[in-house]
């Protein structure tokens, strides 16, 4: 089922209110904080299609990812 | 050493080569909007004289300046990157520039913390106007619009709007700022944080 728009609006409110009780000191944290949870989850995703690969290996498929990531956004800076 | 100590020990590097500087990009725009995940650190330096590799007399092993300078395009800034090598972390420099709007900006820029360590940010106007410039000039990404939207929403009327429209009329940007400042989600206004 998909969530209703006003669903949306309603946690989007609650994310704005939250940002704004939230002091900048502890929000400048958030982001490399969620960068690597999202790493974590890219690794077990690397883990799950290559069950055999070393803790060495992962990390290594990992950067090539995110380089290649980068190499993208980079493109698009032309 | 993890994402968030990385940047900590980077800011540490600035502040004892004495090298003043500003959190800019999505560091930024999370301080003053909405948080979402960022893969890299960006700042604006004020190098001066001071040599770039200074820098790695006060970082700990594993930092490395990559050789490559870069430019960015719409302000013609150079660039520099540094990495972390154990982790995929980024940290881009933009040296700043006499250009009148990059030169403001860097005079504006407001006192912070970081993981405990002195830092600065721009202002937030400064984030709105920056990003909606970035996303007219080629690095048209629907991120820059999205941030520039959360910090609206959040900020709301504490903006001085004045000076955002002033600088959007100078970047070609104004009427985008007053699309996305019309469509913002409005709340009760409560006190931006500190």
């Amino acid at each position: 089922m998909e969530p209703s728009q006003q669903l949306i609006d309603d946690i989007y409110r609650e994310k704005v209110q939250r940002a704004r009780g939230t002091p900048i000191p502890e929000k400048l944290l958030a982001g490399p904080r969620l960068f690597a949870y999202a790493c974590e989850a890219m690794r077990a995703g690397i883990r799950a299609q290559h069950p055999a690969a070393s803790a060495e290996l992962v990390e290594q498929i990992l950067r090539q990812r995110l380089e290649s990531a980068q190499r993208r956004e980079d493109s698009t800076d032309e | 050493m993890n994402e968030i100590e990385i940047v900590a020990a980077f800011i540490t590097a600035l502040n004892a080569a004495e090298i003043p500087h500003m959190i800019v990009g999505s560091l930024s725009s999370n301080a003053y909007g909405i948080e979402r995940s960022t893969k890299d650190a960006d700042f604006v330096v004020q190098l001066g004289s001071i040599p770039l590799r200074k820098l790695l007399e006060y970082l700990p092993p594993g930092f490395h300046i990559e050789p490559q300078i870069g430019f960015e395009t719409i302000t013609s800034s150079t660039r520099y990157r540094v990495r972390y090598q154990p982790l995929a972390f980024l940290i881009e420099l933009f040296e700043v520039n006499d250009e009148p709007y990059d030169a403001t900006r860097f005079q504006r820029r407001i006192a912070t913390t970081y993981g405990g360590q002195k830092s600065f940010l721009p202002r937030p106007e400064d984030v709105v106007v920056t990003k909606l410039r970035w996303s007219r000039g080629g690095k048209s990404r629907a991120k820059d619009v999205d941030d520039v939207r959360n910090v609206l929403a959040v900020q709301g009327d504490a903006l001085d709007l004045t000076y955002i429209r002033h600088w959007c009329d100078q970047h070609g940007t104004r009427e985008l700022f007053e699309q996305l400042w019309t469509e913002r989600v409005r709340l009760p206004e409560t006190e931006p944080p500190v």
